[in-house]
């Protein structure tokens, strides 16, 4: 299947220059000569193929954190219930289910006749089997299962959930960790499942080449129906542009991994393709180490957040597509607090704030107290070429108020290492404080959170955090969201920049995609409801 | 020579276990911590205690000396463990997986380069100042300068997608082995168009040319059988270099034509502090370095037989 329509659009965005157009055509010219080695490039009829940015590393469970990964492993596997691109609760095994007024017990009603691929009716017994499993420590979803005691089979199809401690987020995160079938887990093991998984999903899994691709194959018996394509393969294309050429070759139907701003929008304006804009729950910023003496002071990290002017860095560096941040939910979370004041760009305000906190000019016009410079570093993600103009840009704005951020490289790994214990000073990433799934910021804001990066201690916060896990009715639990919202603009642990925008670009070809958008990856879960034009 | 290759292989045995002490202490010197890569970006509270079960459970815990010992009597039996980032997967099968297909881009590479740039440069140099010579010399410059990265790009861009002739990533069928084989061939051209070309016109002068002239054989004669061969040395340290050095040349042509590559592998592994492939790839690497330069020194012998292994 080739897209001949595509030809039009093909050069813009790469060939710049005239010296690139010579020898380009150069290359045409060489092109010809060997022209014997013409081939018809195309995908199979009936394989929806999406690529990804990095390898697919596992198959089960434990591996549904990188969207690379779960776009795989929810085709192949199904939870009990998923939070699909509306943001909604959307029942998959599950036919219905049931929160106690409480909070503590959770009782799910599954579907009846639902097959895994190797035949095996799904039972009760499963789902307990999958949450007592990995509820135990040593797997990395075992954090969702929190506050459970245990799973209860009730009869064959319905299992209930008792707790020990409420959870608010227990339906919308554990529920959606999805089920394996306990007799063949219990065989192979997790690390032979990550494998070699069988699951409930509309596909199953027919070739694993980590690195390259991971390909499934239609599951006639799936119980929603056989799905509309014979086949789902991701590719592994690391190379942002190549991906953009792929999806015009018509090699791909669809990006899991953005492409570069400009090409999605260049795609954006072709009537063969479809660009999904979805607004993200992390803001990018700058995490604060609060404990660091010269960045103690709230006062200080107020002056920097208006020194920064963050609309610019939207305008200029994001080419306009994304919200400042008011605080640590993004705008179109439904616990959004429109109240919290905004800290506009104001250099003026922000000299005022340092002098009021006794940081006055020294002779390189960088400030002074008591003898110690307002001087920090900010370490950046190795290689993050797209947000390490942000940290750039950033630099610019606080030295103009005498605030001097000094900017280093570290591998992700050893920087999310040093922000959790403390031996960073600051950093620029995008993280998120609360998401459309669960607002609150149990790790991130809470004095003994694991994520932690500004080692932020309130202890009104603190509090906050626990009231609101500790409530499972949405009405109940916003006056407490709304202040913890508050209380973080007002305390400003971290530069909150703003929110990006995340743009996916899907081929015409793949027919199928929901009209509404609110959240992209969940686009991913359900290749059995999608259809292929040859 | 029994004598000389045993000291050969004891001391290329010496370097690979310095080699890959060395690699081990500086993946544990790098600050981080591969368990925090597993759990993900979220705000799903994680406790201490999770943490130090996932450490446990890959020996991330115990001293340092007795991870390498463990690892290292593992390797001597052939077990190179499994990595932490690919779970349950062996980092032998990970390595095994990925070096036929740099070995194949690389071999086929190296040959295009040879049968290209060795006639090239033989013939830039006899005739020199001539427009052979001037367009190989511009044919080499443009070979080294061009970023590889870019030339695969343009590749991409050429073939791909304008003439629509080859695959634009992948190893689907052969041909996708094309456009990466021309990308790394062309550096490789240039290096050696110029190293031959600067080897003949060095001998041209020598005095064994001009009795091998002066006895009356024709010119063919005279560079076929005495300047080329001699040309040979140069030219073989050259591509004994490379393929010791095989690696920092693919990895970006592996990146961009998304081939599932031993260069590909060895970057994703140090940034996800994948210990175990970064350590095994590091000695893997070792072994070829000191058996490719134990090779060059042998075929040395063969060519020339001034050269006396003993």
């Amino acid at each position: 299947m080739t897209n001949p329509t595509s030809a039009r659009v093909l050069l813009r965005p790469l060939v710049r220059s005239h010296l690139t157009r010579i020898l380009t055509a150069a290359i045409v010219a060489v092109a010809f000569a060997v022209g014997s080695l013409a081939t018809a490039q195309g995908t199979e009829g009936g394989t929806l193929v999406w690529l990804g940015h990095q390898e697919v590393a596992g198959l089960g469970p434990n591996d549904i954190g990188p969207d690379v990964q779960a776009a795989v492993i929810f085709n192949i596997l199904n939870p009990l219930v998923h939070v699909n691109h509306l943001t909604e609760t959307e029942l998959v095994l599950a036919r219905s289910y049931d929160v106690a007024e409480d909070g503590l017990t959770y009782t799910f009603e599954l579907h009846e006749g639902v097959l895994f691929h190797d035949g095996s009716e799904l039972t009760a017994d499963d789902v307990k089997y999958t949450f007592e499993f990995y509820a135990q420590p040593g797997n990395t979803v075992a954090s969702r299962f929190n506050g459970m005691r245990e799973v209860e089979v009730v009869d064959r199809y319905t299992v209930r959930v008792h707790m020990d401690t409420v959870n608010a987020s227990f339906l919308r995160r554990a529920a959606e960790v999805p089920i394996v079938p306990a007799a063949y887990h219990a065989e192979v093991g997790d690390d032979g499942f990550r494998t070699a998984p069988i699951g409930t999903g509309a596909f199953r899994l027919d070739d694993w080449r980590p690195a390259q691709f991971t390909e499934l194959v239609a599951f006639p018996e799936h119980f929603r129906g056989a799905p509309l394509v014979d086949r789902l393969r991701l590719e592994v294309v690391p190379e942002a542009s190549v991906r953009y050429i792929a999806l015009l070759t018509g090699d791909a139907h669809g990006t899991v991994w953005p492409l570069s701003v400009e090409d999605s929008l260049e795609l954006d304006e072709d009537p063969d393709f479809r660009m999904v804009a979805t607004n993200w729950n992390s803001p990018r910023f700058i995490p604060l180490n609060n404990d660091v003496p010269q960045l103690s002071d709230a006062r200080v990290r107020q002056a920097m957040l208006h020194a920064i002017d963050r609309q610019r860095i939207i305008d200029d560096l994001e080419m306009g597509l994304g919200v400042v941040a008011t605080s640590h939910l993004a705008p179109h979370n439904s616990f959004y607090n429109p109240d919290v004041p905004l800290y506009p760009y104001d250099p003026e305000r922000a000299r005022a704030l340092l002098d009021e906190a006794g940081w006055t000019p020294g002779p390189d016009g960088i400030r002074v107290k008591d003898g110690q410079r307002l001087s920090f570093t900010a370490t950046t993600i190795s290689g993050d070429q797209q947000r390490r103009p942000m940290a750039e840009l950033s630099q610019i704005f606080l030295r103009e108020v005498g605030v001097d951020m000094q900017l280093a490289e570290a591998p992700v790994a050893s920087i999310l290492q040093g922000l959790r214990e403390g031996t960073l000073e600051a950093s620029l990433f995008n993280w998120t404080h609360g998401d459309t799934t669960d607002p609150s910021p149990t790790s991130t804001l809470y004095s003994t959170g694991g994520d932690n990066f500004t080692r932020y201690r309130n202890e009104e916060m603190d509090r906050l955090i626990d009231q609101g896990v500790a409530l499972v009715d949405p009405e109940a639990r916003r006056p407490i969201y709304d202040r913890t919202q508050e209380l973080y603009a007002q305390d400003v642990p971290a530069l909150y920049l703003h929110y990006p925008q995340g743009l996916l670009v899907f081929s015409n070809d793949m027919g199928g995609l929901p009209d509404e958008i609110l959240s992209s990856t969940p686009l991913f879960f359900r290749a059995h409801e999608y259809s292929v034009r040859d | 020579m029994t004598s000389y290759l045993t000291f050969r292989i004891l001391k290329g045995a010496f370097v690979v276990v310095l080699i890959s002490l060395l690699t081990f202490i500086v993946m544990r010197v790098m600050p981080g911590d591969p368990v925090y890569l597993l759990l993900g970006d979220g705000q799903i509270p994680i406790t201490d205690a999770q943490i130090a079960a996932i450490r446990a459970k890959w020996g991330l815990d115990r001293p340092l000396p007795e991870q390498y010992l463990v690892w290292g009597s593992n390797l001597l039996r052939g077990d190179f463990g499994t990595s932490l980032i690919r779970p349950g997967v062996p980092v032998r099968h990970m390595i095994f997986e990925a070096i036929p297909v740099t070995a194949t881009l690389n071999f086929y590479a190296i040959l295009l380069a040879i049968v290209v740039a060795i006639p090239f440069g033989i013939a830039a140099a006899v005739r020199r100042n001539s427009i052979v010579d001037y367009s190989s010399n511009v044919v080499s410059a443009l070979g080294i300068a061009t970023p590889n990265f870019w030339l695969a790009l343009m590749l991409i861009v050429v073939f791909a997608l304008y003439l629509r002739w080859l695959p634009p990533f992948g190893l689907r069928t052969w041909h996708g082995y094309i456009l990466p084989v021309i990308v790394i061939a062309t550096e490789e051209m240039a290096v050696l168009m110029r190293i031959t070309r600067g080897a003949v016109l060095e001998l041209l002068p020598q005095d064994f040319v001009r009795t091998a002239r002066s006895k009356g054989l024709s010119e063919r004669g005279v560079l076929y059988r005495h300047v080329v061969s001699n040309t040979m040395l140069p030219i073989i340290t050259v591509i004994g270099f490379r393929i010791a050095f095989i690696l920092s040349g693919t990895i970006i042509v592996e990146t961009v034509f998304a081939l599932p590559g031993i260069g590909r592998l060895f970057v994703d592994s140090v940034l996800r502090l994948d210990y175990q492939v970064v350590q095994s790839l590091v000695v893997v690497f070792a072994v070829l370095v000191v058996v490719v330069n134990l090779l060059t020194d042998m075929i040395y012998a063969l060519v020339d037989p001034r050269i006396r292994i003993s």
